[in-house]
């Protein structure tokens, strides 16, 4: 019974360590119950949570996502901006933010004032306009999430439908909750202090050499488009702003030598 | 204004290509050529032409080899732009690893709808 108790704690707390030295804590299966669950656990980069998400949208019913970032609601705000990841049919954003202000918006105000989840719907008044009638949606299915870190935002669902089941909405809330857990400790969390990955110390090595991008890209035989983004991770994992800084520090702390 | 964006498609079924042309007639937002080859040869050869070539869309498997083996051939050809392995199922475990392999993502077919392509093209041409 004893050798029982520890085999569940040891499986609750069971950590799989990812390819760039991070810890993922794997809860209980049971926390986790719902099929999307294996796509969750395989998710590597932003083209997979743009899968998971889409496909949440699709069936549930709706057209589109998008997962917007909160934050000082005084700041001046553009929804393009706010936007970390979504679906949304090209320009969209880009054309709204030209007639409208979004930080005016009562449904933006309203994640501010509120963390339980929301349905808004086109035609109610709203001082300042209808964000929906401007965007050209029915009706839109807000989750309020927030990182490990306590960062908030929120997971957006557009469509033309007529709204949802209370069990539908609840079942959506928990399977976009879960999603966005996913979403930020891979993607989106700052990964300052983290070590880095050995592709990662390759880059910053042939950096420190001073090739360009499209020049690794060639050694290390991969895209320039990943050569970048290993770069921005680099930035964020080292705490600096620049490639110059990059090398010096990484010199400094004896990453490269 | 729209501009054409070249994309290579690798795959040895040319139904593939009749059904990749439709979806991407369907992408309003920028205007697609899409070129067609039916074998990793004829992918090298195309790229060595020194054709633009914007982004691949690589079948996973080709007759004998699949992504483990075409996209490293791609690379080693000096192709730097994205390529996205594509797959009738993405279930395989050597999928997880397909970075590794000097590929920029993974799609299963039936999720390459026009929003995914305009999504894909936003986060590794246009925004390049």
């Amino acid at each position: 019974m004893r050798l029982l108790i520890v085999n569940r704690t040891l499986k609750w707390c069971s950590r799989n360590t990812w390819g760039d030295g991070r810890d993922v804590t794997t809860d209980l299966k049971n926390h986790r119950q719902y099929y999307c669950d294996s796509d969750l656990e395989k998710a590597l980069n932003r083209v997979d949570f743009f899968r998971i998400f889409h496909t949440m949208a699709l069936r549930y019913g709706f057209d589109h996502f998008g997962i917007l970032q909160l934050g000082n609601e005084g700041d001046a705000c553009t929804l393009t901006n706010r936007l970390a990841l979504h679906d949304l049919p090209s320009g969209l954003s880009d054309a709204y933010d030209k007639r409208h202000r979004f930080g005016d918006s009562v449904v933006f105000k309203s994640l501010h004032t509120s963390s339980i989840p929301s349905t808004w719907k086109a035609g109610d008044l709203h001082p300042g306009g209808n964000l929906l009638d401007q965007l050209g949606f029915d009706v839109l299915i807000c989750v309020p999430v927030a990182g490990i870190t306590g960062a908030r935002y929120a997971v957006l669902f557009l469509g033309d439908g007529e709204g949802m089941e209370r069990q539908a909405h609840f079942a959506l809330c928990y399977d976009a909750i879960c999603a966005f857990d996913y979403f930020y400790r891979l993607v989106l969390s700052n990964k300052a202090g983290l070590g880095l990955t050995p592709r990662e110390t390759e880059i910053l090595r042939w950096i420190s050499h001073g090739k360009t991008a499209s020049e690794i890209a060639l050694i290390v035989s991969v895209s320039e488009h990943t050569v970048n983004s290993h770069t921005a991770t680099i930035l964020k994992k080292l705490d600096v702003v620049n490639r110059t800084q990059m090398v010096a520090k990484a010199i400094r702390e004896q990453i490269i030598q | 204004m729209t501009h054409t964006i070249h994309i290579l498609l690798v795959d040895d079924d040319p139904a593939e290509n009749l059904i990749m042309r439709g979806v991407m007639k369907k992408v309003s937002s920028v205007e697609i050529h899409l070129h067609y080859c039916q074998t990793i040869g004829e992918a090298l050869a195309f790229i060595a032409s020194g054709t633009s070539v914007s982004m691949v869309l690589m079948d996973n498997r080709l007759q004998q080899c699949d992504f483990r083996e075409t996209v490293p051939a791609l690379r080693q050809q000096g192709y730097i732009g994205p390529i996205g392995v594509i797959s009738s199922s993405l279930a395989d475990p050597y999928f997880q690893k397909f970075e590794e392999y000097g590929a920029d993502f993974r799609i299963d077919k039936g999720e390459l709808d026009p929003t995914a392509i305009e999504f894909i093209l936003r986060e590794y041409v246009t925004r390049a």
